[in-house]
């Protein structure tokens, strides 16, 4: 069943993940007028490339594909790789160890502004950044992210899991800094 | 077949168990074992909370009306 216009299918099939498209642009970019301009360049090349798209499979991850490649090369040259130092450095240590006797619950998180938990999400290395954001804030399977991303379903895990705990210490380190919690004994 | 996990194969497991990645049975291991085990379960119940306020706090604004009409008028 092919449509004769190219319009009536990319409009039913792509369109609904507009929004999807971009806050996922938001995020990478971490800039809404940057986020604007990467959705629309990626929808541009969506509806350019619709002839190569298979009708009735996955269009949502056939689209962000497009725009994580956009984003690499527009943007990413220009973004930080983030600092090797601190990834090493929270491997073997969860935040959960330093507040399961104050905090178990997590509640601290409630009081993080929200400037701060985007300013976390954006400060992550790339790699660890782009599985988050498909997962954690899209709500994404892991195998529709290692389709995305070009990465077995482990190298996913492996960055969220990172990514996650590296998120996890630096907001917990916000919140002691600022007094919502008790930071523990060294 | 592990009926019986022990803590470090729960917390190998957690995420996946949190992000519904797990099969029903493995995912009923899991349960089994925290039933059973007040840390796993208080480990698990924070770093569900901790997907919850991420998701709540960390996802971006949906597409604004006027680029949502830029990009539908270069399109159709």
């Amino acid at each position: 069943m092919t449509d004769p216009d190219p319009r009536v299918s990319f409009e039913r099939e792509a369109l609904p993940h507009l929004d999807t498209m971009y806050r996922v642009a938001l995020r990478l970019t971490g800039d809404p007028s940057r986020a604007d301009d990467l959705t629309q360049d990626a929808m541009l090349k969506a509806f350019r490339g619709w002839h190569t798209f298979t009708s009735g499979t996955n269009a949502r991850a056939w689209l962000l594909t497009i725009l994580r490649n956009q984003f690499i090369n527009d943007y990413r040259r220009t973004k930080n790789q983030g600092p090797a130092v601190d990834i090493m450095e929270i491997e073997g240590h969860t935040v959960f160890a330093d507040v399961q006797e104050t905090d178990p619950a997590g509640r601290f998180f409630d009081q993080i502004v929200d400037d701060e938990v985007t300013a976390a999400i954006e400060a992550l290395p790339d790699e660890f950044r782009e599985a988050v954001i498909l997962s954690d804030l899209e709500g994404l399977p892991y195998a529709e992210i290692a389709e995305i991303l070009g990465v077995p379903v482990g190298t996913v895990k492996s960055r969220l899991h990172r990514g996650r705990q590296i998120l996890q210490r630096r907001l917990y380190q916000y919140a002691v800094d600022m007094g919502y919690i008790r930071g523990a004994q060294p | 077949m592990s009926e019986h996990l022990d803590c470090r194969q729960v917390v190998d497991r957690l995420y996946d168990f949190l992000d519904g990645e797990l099969t029903a049975t493995d995912a009923e291991e899991v349960r089994a074992h925290m039933a059973a085990c007040a840390h796993c379960f208080e480990r698990s119940d924070f770093e569900a909370a901790f997907l919850r306020f991420l998701e709540a706090r960390g996802k971006g604004k949906d597409c604004p009306p006027e680029v949502r009409r830029r990009i539908l008028d270069s399109l159709l």
